[in-house]
């Protein structure tokens, strides 16, 4: 099932020019999708996309696979829902196969607080065009009929929203598709090359350096993920994001048939089946900032726990794999794109623990600034300069974690 | 299951050095929840602080609720709850998470006071079930 | 598991804390009033090794605690 090698051989790698239009620090899925739009709507090839590892390798290798646009703010949800159709049609644009699977989500309530939650989260979803509905317990359980509604005995459930068009991609799989896209059209990826500092002109970012000498650059997109502070303090940027780390794991294979996505707010987890039939769990992300990968295992532990009493046929789990991401958590909970007040210098980042299904509409959205200079309808709210102007984007109860 | 009643006593805050100097009734049980923070349960109901302790702000407390403990209920209903390490002296007051429910632990050579806020006595008491 | 060593009640799991951020800095080249409200309100300086931060031990005796600790390693690695 893995073509990772396959994938890799059949692309065509390149040596750095000295100079480019636009280069983009950080080859995830955020970086290349830029890339990939820029060459396939825009036109401008003479991109390159600087990755310090090899692609994927940061949090877009690492996260839960899961797109959904359930958000719990307008400008949110339309941005997630854009980005949820773009993933649906992924496949056809690029002719990669990206194992894109529609699964649908349930969010249970355990509270009557919560209840009150979903039931606006499912209002407002209506209304701002992503398809969510409330479900009885019965029918949660019809959904998914390995739930246990009595929660373990503590945690009963009491209702769900259900956000019918959550799906899940192979995360490895959607990072190829955009660097095989934007390489075939004339964009460079460079692997192993990190940035080491930023090439100034006056205030103006003109480029960056690297081990293998400078880039020239007629922009500079930081595409980074737990790492982006540290790229932004080479432009004097000062950014609103800590990096926390995001802890997930994998189970041993169970029979395929376990339909939806499973998410809890009371609860911090969440759990899908992956095509090999392992359980994939995540939670909430670790309480203190660190850039360790390190995981733990009271992580283990704790969301095993959790997960049981939800799904008691996971009892007798046994966990094949564990990782950790780094992940930047803005302060508000929602992204930031677009310019930093550095002529130059774009970010696009705060992806915290909600980057991979925003992919799509994050590249497409950031190629549309970079090509015609104006931020983009869609943009505008998640502009940097929102926390100057009081106008943050407040919207943690939506991210499924803490 | 564990029976967890009120335990009535006096809260006082203070600047530590002072109540570092308080002086108690005879019997009075003091939890040191803080440098500048006691909790005193007297043998009798109605008692009050020495006069040398004015500075300080000092209220009735019945907020907590808490059981006597043998140390074979102890070892055996309360310890496998505790992920960290019990103090070895006595006595000795331990605070932190019992079943992921925060608690005290007040504990004498023979016997033990666990201690919890009133709204979190149902959870705890399940819990330790 | 992470854990903070509370003064007043010694070795604990991280999960017995509140994080309360590290301690806002302002750079000094931020001049204008207003962009260092900015600054102290909404931004992090996110440093990656030594930090000093805030946590409160919210289970244990409720006191806010000052911890210096080396952020680019696992767990709360104190800075020595």
């Amino acid at each position: 099932m893995n073509e990772f090698v396959e994938t890799i051989l059949a692309l065509e790698w390149h040596k750095p020019k000295p100079a480019y239009d636009v280069v983009i620090i950080g080859g995830g899925g955020h970086g290349l999708a830029t890339a990939y739009y820029l060459a396939t709507r825009h036109g401008i090839t003479n991109v390159a996309v600087l990755e310090a590892n090899y692609i994927g390798s940061g949090n877009s290798g690492r996260n839960t696979t899961i797109i959904r646009a359930n958000y719990g703010i307008p400008e949110s949800i339309r941005f997630y829902q854009h980005s949820l159709e773009l993933y649906g049609t992924l496949e056809d644009e690029t002719g990669c196969w990206i194992m894109h699977s529609t699964k649908g989500l349930l969010w249970l309530a355990h509270t009557e607080s919560a209840m009150r939650a979903e039931r606006a989260r499912c209002l407002l979803n209506q209304a701002c065009g992503a398809e969510t509905v409330m479900v009885t317990p019965e029918e949660a359980r019809s959904i998914c009929p390995q739930l246990d509604l009595s929660g373990g005995g503590r945690y009963p459930v009491l209702g769900a929203s259900y956000h019918v068009g959550a799906a899940t991609a192979r995360h490895d799989r959607v990072v190829w598709a955009y660097a095989q896209g934007a390489m075939r059209k004339g964009v460079d990826v460079l692997q192993h090359t990190p940035v080491t500092g930023l090439l100034r002109d006056g205030e103006r970012v003109v480029g960056v350096e690297t081990p293998n000498g400078p880039i020239s650059a007629g922009l500079v997109l930081s595409a980074v993920g737990g790492n982006v502070s540290t790229v932004a303090a080479m432009a004097d940027v000062r950014l609103p994001i800590r990096t926390h780390p995001l802890q997930a794991f994998v189970t041993n294979a169970y029979a395929l048939g376990f339909g939806p996505i499973i998410s809890d707010t009371e609860l911090f987890c969440y759990v899908s089946q992956t095509a090999r039939g392992q359980m994939l769990m995540g939670a909430e992300f670790d309480p203190q900032p660190s850039y360790s990968l390190g995981s733990s295992y009271n992580f283990l532990q704790s969301c095993s726990a959790k997960v049981t009493h939800l799904l008691p046929f996971l009892r007798d789990l046994r966990i094949l794999r564990q990782w950790t991401g780094i992940c930047d958590i803005s302060t508000d909970f929602s992204p930031i794109m677009g310019e930093t007040g550095v002529p130059g210098f774009l970010v696009t980042t705060g992806w915290g623990t909600w980057g991979f299904k925003a992919i799509p509409a994050g590249g497409e959205q950031m190629a549309e600034l970079i090509a015609t200079g104006r931020t983009p309808a869609m943009l505008e709210p998640f502009r940097l300069d929102r926390f100057a102007r009081e106008l943050p984007m407040a919207d943690q109860g939506s991210t499924g974690t803490r | 299951m564990l029976a967890l009643e009120t335990i009535p006593g006096v809260r006082a805050a203070a600047d530590a050095a002072a109540i570092d100097g308080m002086v108690v009734a005879e019997g009075a049980v003091v939890l040191r929840f803080a440098p500048d923070e006691v909790f005193i349960m007297f043998p009798k109901p109605g008692r009050e602080l020495n006069e040398g302790f004015a500075q300080a702000i000092i209220a009735r407390e019945t907020g907590f609720v808490g059981c006597w403990l043998t140390l074979e209920e102890l070892a055996a209903r309360v310890v496998a709850h505790i992920d960290w390490a019990l103090p070895v002296e006595r006595p000795a007051l331990a605070q932190g998470l019992v079943a992921g429910v925060p608690a005290k632990l007040w504990l004498e050579s023979g016997r033990a006071l666990l201690l919890c806020a009133a709204p979190y006595a149902h959870e705890l008491t399940e819990r330790l079930r | 598991m992470p854990e903070l060593d509370c003064p007043n009640c010694g070795l604990r799991p991280i999960e017995e804390f509140t994080f309360g951020g590290e301690r806002p800095s302002v750079p000094d080249r931020i001049t204008d009033p207003l962009e260092r409200d900015v600054d102290y309100a909404w931004m992090h300086d996110n440093v990656n090794g030594a930090t000093s931060e805030r946590w409160f031990h919210a289970a244990g005796c409720r006191r806010w605690l000052t911890v210096r600790r080396n952020t680019s390693l696992t767990g709360m690695t104190p800075v020595e």
